[in-house]
């Protein structure tokens, strides 16, 4: 398939029709076909992805009470925009912002940072017991976490650490999964790199600094932004440690807002959801290069 | 286990881990004997939720000792409590939103023995907090419930308006007779109480027998109500889960059967606007036959309040003068006043809660809400969730019509048998 | 996996394979010990007491005593726990292929340089990013069986009685694993386009002067290169499949109430046993089954990678 055709050149007539790279430059009509086909594909897949979503925002101009109309119904009747200023101005949502951005960064960047460095011990070095600490690392993700996280709250409580946002951040930022993602990438670039560093005289910190993390690009961006949404959507965690408004998240704040109002008012937290949503959808936008960039193109040739 | 845990503390201050010294537990401040104290006490939606405040406000004018509230989300308030309980963080009053987790509280040895609290004659519900012949906890509220219904629509129809002397068969007609284009004729929620509630109370039901036989009558009405189209069908409500407050309140059904906590709910989103106006009522939950209409038999579950086993000594005193005043005729007439209906129904309290703006004042509205013998929904007993989840599964495999009635029943005894 | 330190030519000394040894090891350490601080403090610690924990019968306040095996004696016994084993199971059958299939896929036709395509990989991970809560909103509308667009499509197409979906016994566990793979897709397909950048070009190209058509370089070439991704993906997805329990509670309120337990999983088993009914040593038991399926099934998986890639 198409991997090869990511390097960042204009693009070209004969440029890749989808299902596998052209042999040559002549237009097959096959070619022609498989792109169209290939569009028609996308086009359908990003209307089933969407649906329920645009269902989700036109939901939050409507009457709360034409949410859940019998038949079901995708356009409001009326337009109600003000419920993206009564939004700011009826809740916290700034305070939530503020809180969830910050979590969410710092959560990322220990995650990215850490999981990497550690990944670079269990890929490239071996040592006794490499393997059982792995196995170790990979068994806590088989555990889920309702079944300790009362044990795991009892001994953040010994620690203070209970409703801080510094217990969000330790409860997140060193989990197994970046670890496990940054190994398994790293094992796929070819040791010969290393070796040439080595015999250049870098050592094994500047190795990871310099060549590792350069031509992991795609990995530690979708890392990052896994770990990004997965802070940025977390509502157990924060529910369970934070009790005090001040520091509450934005999943907090609209599970709270919604259940303090007395009649649920569904089109409000839909407009709460979809404010939630666009900031990761412009993250998201934003980093498409990166997980464009492959190491396919550095090659060995240098 | 909590030794293990301080043994893993101390290894990190060993580490020399920088820790945030801040936390959520309330600062023990050394009470002095004399003195104002300070208690601690949960709540849950504390901006739609006025009670705790107004106990808080009319125990320290009575007392001088105030009540600070600490607020958990409603969904999930027994998992946040039980967390913070285990953490030694709890607060000092424990308010027991549900009857079924006391006998989890009193097993685990959280709550404080309260049998020496003086409980008022007026005061119904305290039995569902005795476990093994003690006082666990007292009553301070204590819904029940009734039928309300749109005048309004019943007028529009030609149907008379419940007078008392319901039985499930007028009931029936009434739903029939209500149904039109616009509405339907009542609306029953998703909750299995809805149904099994009024069975357990009305047919002699105990659900720990394993024997749910007498379920066999309401269950088949409801589904012939669903059938005909008087009310929504199960799984529709379950697919577009309506909230019952939008069904009544915007007039989608003329009856509904709920607990009396609804009449405060309703009149305040009257008020502002949630909510249609229109006339309304509420009127005693119909009955099997006419021999229970002097006093009608209905379901509902007491709130309570609890206090921490690990409550500082010092405040032990004030906390259980707390517990007494929650259940004295001025802290009841208080929660008349905001339209909660107290445990202590006494004839001062009537009055005070009738005189409440909007609140319907007719005699079968009043007669509904102090007169009534009524049972507990949930018996406090160590098996009483696990038969819950069971009769909850009961409950939805009958109205999805997943299996028959008789199926149903004999699988859930079998499950129950099985604990 | 390669040393990265070389062994020399020959045998080194004993002496010397020491040195060799523990410098690897510090140098291992040290690389792993800032995650590894907080991951055992945070992680570890309350997951091995977990082990404990199932051996008593605590209550969820920690109160109560060392009873050996008898939870899982119990365990083996109780029909809610077999239920929601074979559920567990069933939906990880379901969902890990279908999962993986169509999250490769759009991987594969996102990588390539058709008009628009950075607009649809951010439409394929919108489902992700949507909360939970409104996830359920929307696809219990979508499924709702008499007024539902799903039901009044398939009605359409002339099928006279489709399927209840949420609230049938038969359907409900499709619908949750269709719902499942369209929240988890645009997840993976990231993990996948990811991995589809290792593959070094020079490969197609020789694959392409071979003469081989475009089959034949997914599977000689692609499907290859991303085999490191594929075992990440594949354990990642088996794990998160056991374990599923948001989407389900959130999808069938009540969950253990779904008609005959139809949706009921283990993690969702634990939860009840535990939170609900204060058992929490018998909880942990099950949390503990939960973990060795999960051992289990990753181990075998991590056997076959490494037959394959000898």
């Amino acid at each position: 398939m198409a991997v090869t055709e990511l390097v960042v050149v204009p693009s070209t007539p004969s440029d890749d029709p989808g299902p596998g790279p052209r042999v040559d430059r002549s237009t097959r009509p096959a070619s022609r076909l498989g792109r169209v086909v290939g569009s028609i594909l996308l086009v359908a897949f990003a209307l089933a992805l969407l649906v329920p979503f645009f269902w989700m925002v036109l939901s939050s101009f409507k009457n709360p009470n034409e949410v859940f109309s019998v038949p079901v119904r995708l356009w409001p009747e009326t337009w109600h925009w003000e419920h993206y200023v009564e939004l700011w101005t009826d809740t916290g949502m700034a305070t939530w912002l503020r809180n969830t951005i910050f979590l969410s960064t710092v959560v990322t960047f220990l995650q990215v940072l850490t999981g990497s460095f550690a990944a670079y011990g269990f890929a490239k070095v071996r040592f006794p017991g490499r393997d059982v600490l792995f196995l170790l690392y990979l068994g806590t993700i088989a555990v889920p976490w309702q079944s300790y996280m009362i044990p795991q709250y009892i001994m953040l409580a010994q620690f203070r650490l209970t409703n801080t946002l510094l217990a969000i951040i330790v409860l997140q930022a060193f989990g197994a999964f970046g670890v496990f993602l940054m190994k398994q990438y790293f094992e796929s670039i070819p040791e010969e790199l290393s070796e040439a560093a080595r015999i250049d005289g870098l050592n094994e910190y500047s190795i990871w600094a310099r060549i590792m993390l350069p031509l992991s690009t795609p990995a530690l961006a979708s890392l990052a932004l896994l770990t990004f949404v997965n802070t940025w959507n977390d509502y157990l965690g924060p529910l369970l440690y934070l009790r005090s408004k001040e520091n509450w998240t934005v999943q907090l704040g609209l599970k709270n807002f919604v259940a303090n109002n007395l009649e649920a008012d569904y089109a409000m937290l839909f407009t709460g959801l979809t404010i939630s949503v666009i900031p990761i959808a412009v993250i998201f936008l934003l980093g498409q290069r990166f997980f464009v960039e492959g190491i396919a193109t550095s090659g060995l040739k240098g | 286990m909590k030794r293990k845990y301080a043994v893993a503390a101390s290894v990190v201050v060993a580490a020399s881990l920088t820790l945030a010294a801040c936390s959520g537990s309330p600062e023990e401040e050394p009470a002095e004997s004399s003195g104002p104290v300070t208690l601690t006490l949960s709540g849950w939606s504390l901006d739609i939720t006025p009670e705790f405040q107004v106990l808080a406000d009319g125990f320290k004018a009575a007392t001088g000792n105030t009540v600070e509230l600490v607020e958990y989300d409603p969904a999930e308030y027994n998992t946040l409590l039980t967390a913070d309980l285990g953490a030694g963080a709890g607060p000092d009053i424990i308010t027991q939103k549900e009857v079924k987790y006391v006998p989890v509280f009193v097993d685990g040895e959280q709550l404080l023995d309260v049998s020496d609290v003086e409980i008022p004659d007026a005061v119904s519900g305290a039995s569902s907090y005795e476990v093994d012949g003690a006082q666990y906890a007292v009553p301070y509220r204590q819904d029940s419930w009734v039928l309300f219904y749109n005048k309004d629509i019943f007028d529009a129809a030609g149907v008379e308006y419940p007078d008392g002397s319901w039985t499930w068969d007028d009931y029936d007609a009434a739903a029939a007779a209500l149904t039109t284009a616009e509405h339907f004729g009542t609306y029953e929620h998703r909750w299995q109480s809805t149904t099994q509630g009024f069975a357990n109370a009305q047919f002699d039901g105990d659900i720990f027998s394993g024997d749910y036989e007498y379920m066999t009558d309401l269950y088949e009405r409801r589904l012939a109500r669903e059938a005909a189209g008087y009310q929504i069908d199960f799984a529709t409500s379950s697919a577009n889960s309506p909230t019952y407050q939008g069904e009544f309140g915007k007039q989608h059904a003329a009856m509904l059967p709920m607990g009396t906590w609804y009449v405060a709910s309703l009149i305040s989103q009257q008020t502002s606007g949630e909510a249609d106006t229109f006339n309304w009522g509420f009127a005693p939950i119909p009955q099997v036959d006419d021999s229970t209409v002097d006093k009608p038999v209905t379901f509902g579950d007491p709130t309570g309040f609890g206090i921490n086993a690990a409550i500082d000594p010092a405040k032990v005193d004030a906390a259980k003068a707390f517990l007494e005043y929650s259940m004295s005729d001025e802290a009841a007439s208080l929660l008349a006043g905001i339209g909660i209906t107290p445990a202590n129904t006494s004839d001062a309290v009537v009055d005070a809660y009738f005189a409440v703006e909007g609140v319907p004042t007719d005699d079968v509205s009043k007669f509904a809400w102090s007169t009534h013998e009524t049972l507990p929904e949930n018996p406090t007993d160590a098996n009483t969730s696990a038969v819950q989840t069971i009769l909850g599964t009961l409950h939805t495999e009958i109205l999805t019509k997943a299996k028959t009635i008789e199926q149903a029943i004999a699988d859930a005894g079998a499950a129950v048998a099985a604990l | 996996m390669t040393s990265a330190v070389a062994d020399g030519i020959g045998t080194p000394s004993p002496r010397r394979r020491s040195k060799l040894v523990l410098r690897n090891t510090l140098l291992g350490w040290s690389f792993i010990l800032p995650n590894f601080i907080g991951f055992a403090l945070i992680t570890l610690v309350p997951v091995v007491s977990l082990f404990y924990v199932s051996l008593t019968d605590y209550n969820v306040f920690g109160k109560g005593e060392f009873i050996g095996f008898e939870n899982f004696q119990k365990l083996v016994a109780d029909p809610l726990f077999h239920r929601s084993f074979i559920n567990t199971l069933y939906f990880a059958v379901l969902h890990v292929p279908l999962t993986i299939v169509v999250s490769l896929g759009l991987a594969l036709l996102l990588n390539t340089k058709l008009r628009g395509v950075a607009f649809f990989r951010t439409a394929a991970f919108f489902p992700y990013i949507t909360s939970i809560v409104a996830i359920a909103l929307v696809w219990n509308l979508l499924f709702s069986p008499d007024f539902g667009p799903i039901n009044q499509f398939l009605r359409f197409l002339g099928i006279e009685n489709p399927p209840g979906w949420l609230t049938s016994q038969d359907w409900a566990m499709p619908a949750i694993v269709i719902i499942s793979t369209w929240r988890d897709m645009g997840y993976y397909m990231i993990l996948f386009l990811a991995g589809l950048q290792t593959v070094p070009r020079e490969l197609y190209e020789a694959a392409r002067v071979d003469g081989a058509n475009a089959l034949q370089r997914f599977w000689n070439v692609t499907l290859p290169g991303i085999r490191p991704t594929m075992f990440l993906v594949t354990v990642l997805l088996t794990i998160a499949s056991l374990k599923i329990f948001d989407l389900i509670i959130v999808l069938s309120p009540g969950g253990t109430q779904a008609p005959n337990q139809a949706t009921v999983v283990l993690s969702q088993f634990i939860y009840q046993k535990g939170f609900i009914e204060s058992k929490f040593g018998y909880a942990s038991a099950g949390a503990v089954a939960l973990f060795l399926v999960c051992i289990i099934a990753t181990v075998v998986q991590f056997l076959i990678n490494k037959k394959r890639s000898a």
